[in-house]
């Protein structure tokens, strides 16, 4: 089980969004909504697609 | 809960503001684990002792993927998406843009003559003025005021915006209609009946009888004798 990069990617976003949580202003709610957002979706992506093949390698779907 | 949190708004966000700050400090803790997991760590017959109850570690970690890869991220993100949405309603939030800082200048400017000051100056709007105007940017709002605030916030922070900034779209009269429609006031006055269905459409501004809602153009532009005025900070 190798998630480097989509935990690479999560580090790099909850960055970002803590930064917007504690201190909302125009530059880091852009940062979240057109960077940390996507990165998210992409994480949970690459990360829901690593679990549907273990599952479709262990026969179970 | 709308009564509830209305109640409490400062509480709540403050509450939400440390929610967030915990949730994406548990998913970077969790991510910098996975980051950094050896291969020796999920040998087989290899458990982890956590809270009197022992797992297999490769069961231990796919907890920890699942709860760093998707519980924590969706988490943290609609926690985010609370200050988009929700945390704009301040009209501090609105004048952290100074472009926005006119209008929020003139609002409480007690000798100016524009809409959006006597609503103030009269206390019709006693809290979040900005937002009770343009109500279509919250989260009940329309997906078209959202892309256009999107648009905003990227103009706004690339610095492709030129100032004095214009609204582009056409004003959606409910935002006034919502609270005038159906008042003694606004019956009375026959040529509200006499338009209505332009009012309605949003066809015919309110704005074309009742004054401009903020300083010009012309005023707002920099350079002009009442710039300075307007952009003064400590308004803020």
């Amino acid at each position: 089980m190798n998630l480097r990069v989509e935990a690479g990617g999560a580090i790099l976003a909850f960055i970002i969004t803590g930064l917007f949580v504690v201190w909302p202003n125009p530059y880091f709610m852009a940062l979240f909504s057109f960077f940390a957002q996507p990165l998210f979706v992409i994480v949970i992506v690459l990360y829901l697609h690593r679990v549907f093949r273990e599952l479709r390698a262990k026969g179970i779907v | 809960m709308n009564t509830l949190l209305s109640l409490v708004p400062e509480a709540f966000e403050t509450i939400v503001r440390i929610l967030g700050a915990l949730l994406c400090l548990g998913g970077i803790g969790i991510c910098l684990r996975l980051l950094f997991i050896r291969e020796t760590d999920m040998a087989e017959g290899r458990f982890v002792r956590r809270a009197h109850v022992n797992l297999p570690t490769v069961e231990y970690y796919k907890l920890m993927a699942f709860a760093g890869l998707l519980a924590l991220p969706v988490a943290a993100a609609l926690v985010a998406n609370y200050h988009v949405f929700e945390g704009v309603h301040e009209v501090s939030a609105c004048g952290q843009c100074h472009v926005m800082r006119p209008m929020m200048n003139d609002l409480r400017d007690p000798n100016s003559q524009t809409l959006a000051a006597r609503h103030f100056q009269n206390k019709l709007i006693p809290e979040q003025q900005c937002y009770n105007c343009h109500a279509d940017y919250g989260f009940r709002g329309s997906l078209e005021a959202k892309m256009d605030g999107y648009r905003h916030l990227a103009r706004y922070v690339t610095g492709t915006n030129t100032e004095p900034i214009r609204f582009r779209g056409i004003f959606d009269n409910h935002n006034c209609l919502r609270c005038h429609q159906g008042t003694a006031k606004f019956v009375r006055v026959a040529s509200h009946h006499t338009v209505a269905a332009h009012l309605e459409t949003s066809e015919m501004s309110c704005l074309n009888c009742h004054g401009k809602a903020h300083p010009s153009r012309g005023q707002r532009t920099p350079g002009s004798p009442d710039y300075e005025r307007l952009m003064a900070k400590e308004a803020g």
